[in-house]
């Protein structure tokens, strides 16, 4: 059942947003074409002057990967449309950025996903740099699931970054968390 | 032949010796774009000149992307190979160490094109 709103929850709703230092978040059917609209708005938002550029470009390149990956494999489609349904959001942590992304996963694809962002996890910068060029040279890998150039790509550009699989009535959320300093 | 920036293609002129791509790069559909731009690229490089030169100068790109500056870089090398001298200045700015490496890792595949990697001041808008 849905939850009747009222003022105070959009209180809270603000409160909650404030207080986490969440500079953008969106929640809901992502296309490529609000992507295009958003990612102005996201850019101003980045391009802080106490921010450094390179920073911001980074952030804003986890960004992008994250939006797409919800776009292209999130199994929780609109049913008018079709369009993927997730949540992104930019919040400021640890002296630099957090970047967190959710969306359903495909059942099927959730061993494969796991097991490549494993992998990903214990390698370093140039590990990760050698399976880049690798990836473009041989393309991806039969089933990428995801698991293509993307979250390699993500994965350079974070200082760290967490995933987490959690049961919902929806059925597993894949949930993507990059730190960016 | 000028497929003029958008918010998420960079600029591409095109000529029969030169290519310039300046921007950034992250289409909604990168295969889309870069059909008709890979297609022109093939009558420029398909005359007699003997030389093509080559200025890439981005400032980001998606993973998606990286496909098509592989694929367009192979297409360089193959006509190279085939007799036409091509040089490619890839182009970035000094504290932008993400499209340096980038465009270190697309040297290592290049050989028949002589292959430049060019520190810029600023951002050229």
């Amino acid at each position: 059942m849905v939850k009747k709103i009222k003022s105070k929850d959009t209180v809270a709703l603000h409160s909650f947003m404030q207080d986490r230092r969440t500079l953008f978040c969106y929640s809901g059917p992502l296309t490529e074409d609000l992507l295009t609209t958003i990612s102005s708005p996201v850019r101003h938002q980045l391009s802080d002057k106490e921010t450094e550029e390179v920073v911001a470009k980074r952030v804003f390149g986890v960004f992008i990967e994250q939006a797409q990956n919800i776009i292209r494999y999130s199994h929780r489609k609109t049913k008018a449309t079709g369009d993927s349904i997730g949540t992104i959001a930019i919040s400021i942590a640890d002296n630099g950025f957090l970047i967190e992304a959710v969306n359903v996963v495909d059942p099927e694809k959730k061993d494969v996903l796991e097991a490549t962002l494993v992998e990903l996890s214990m390698k370093d910068q140039q590990e990760l740099r050698e399976l880049y060029k690798k990836r473009l040279r041989e393309g991806p890998p039969e089933d990428s699931a995801g698991a293509g150039l993307g979250f390699i790509e993500m994965a350079r550009r974070v200082k760290k970054f967490e995933f987490d699989f959690v049961e919902s009535e929806d059925g597993a959320l894949f949930v993507y968390r990059g730190w960016v300093s | 032949m000028i497929y003029e920036a958008s918010q998420r293609t960079p600029l591409v002129e095109l000529t029969p010796t030169s290519c310039l791509i300046r921007g950034e790069c992250y289409p909604e559909n990168i295969s889309e774009w870069s059909e008709p731009v890979l297609k022109t690229l093939e009558e420029c490089l398909s005359n007699d000149n003997s030389e093509f030169k080559v200025d890439i100068e981005l400032y980001y790109f998606n993973s998606s992307s990286a496909k098509f500056l592989f694929d367009f870089f192979e297409f360089l090398e193959e006509s190279a190979e085939g007799g036409k001298a091509i040089t490619i200045n890839w182009r970035y700015r000094a504290e932008d160490d993400t499209m340096q490496e980038a465009g270190e890792d697309f040297e290592e595949d290049v050989s028949a094109c002589s292959y430049n990697m060019v520190q810029v001041e600023s951002l050229a808008e």
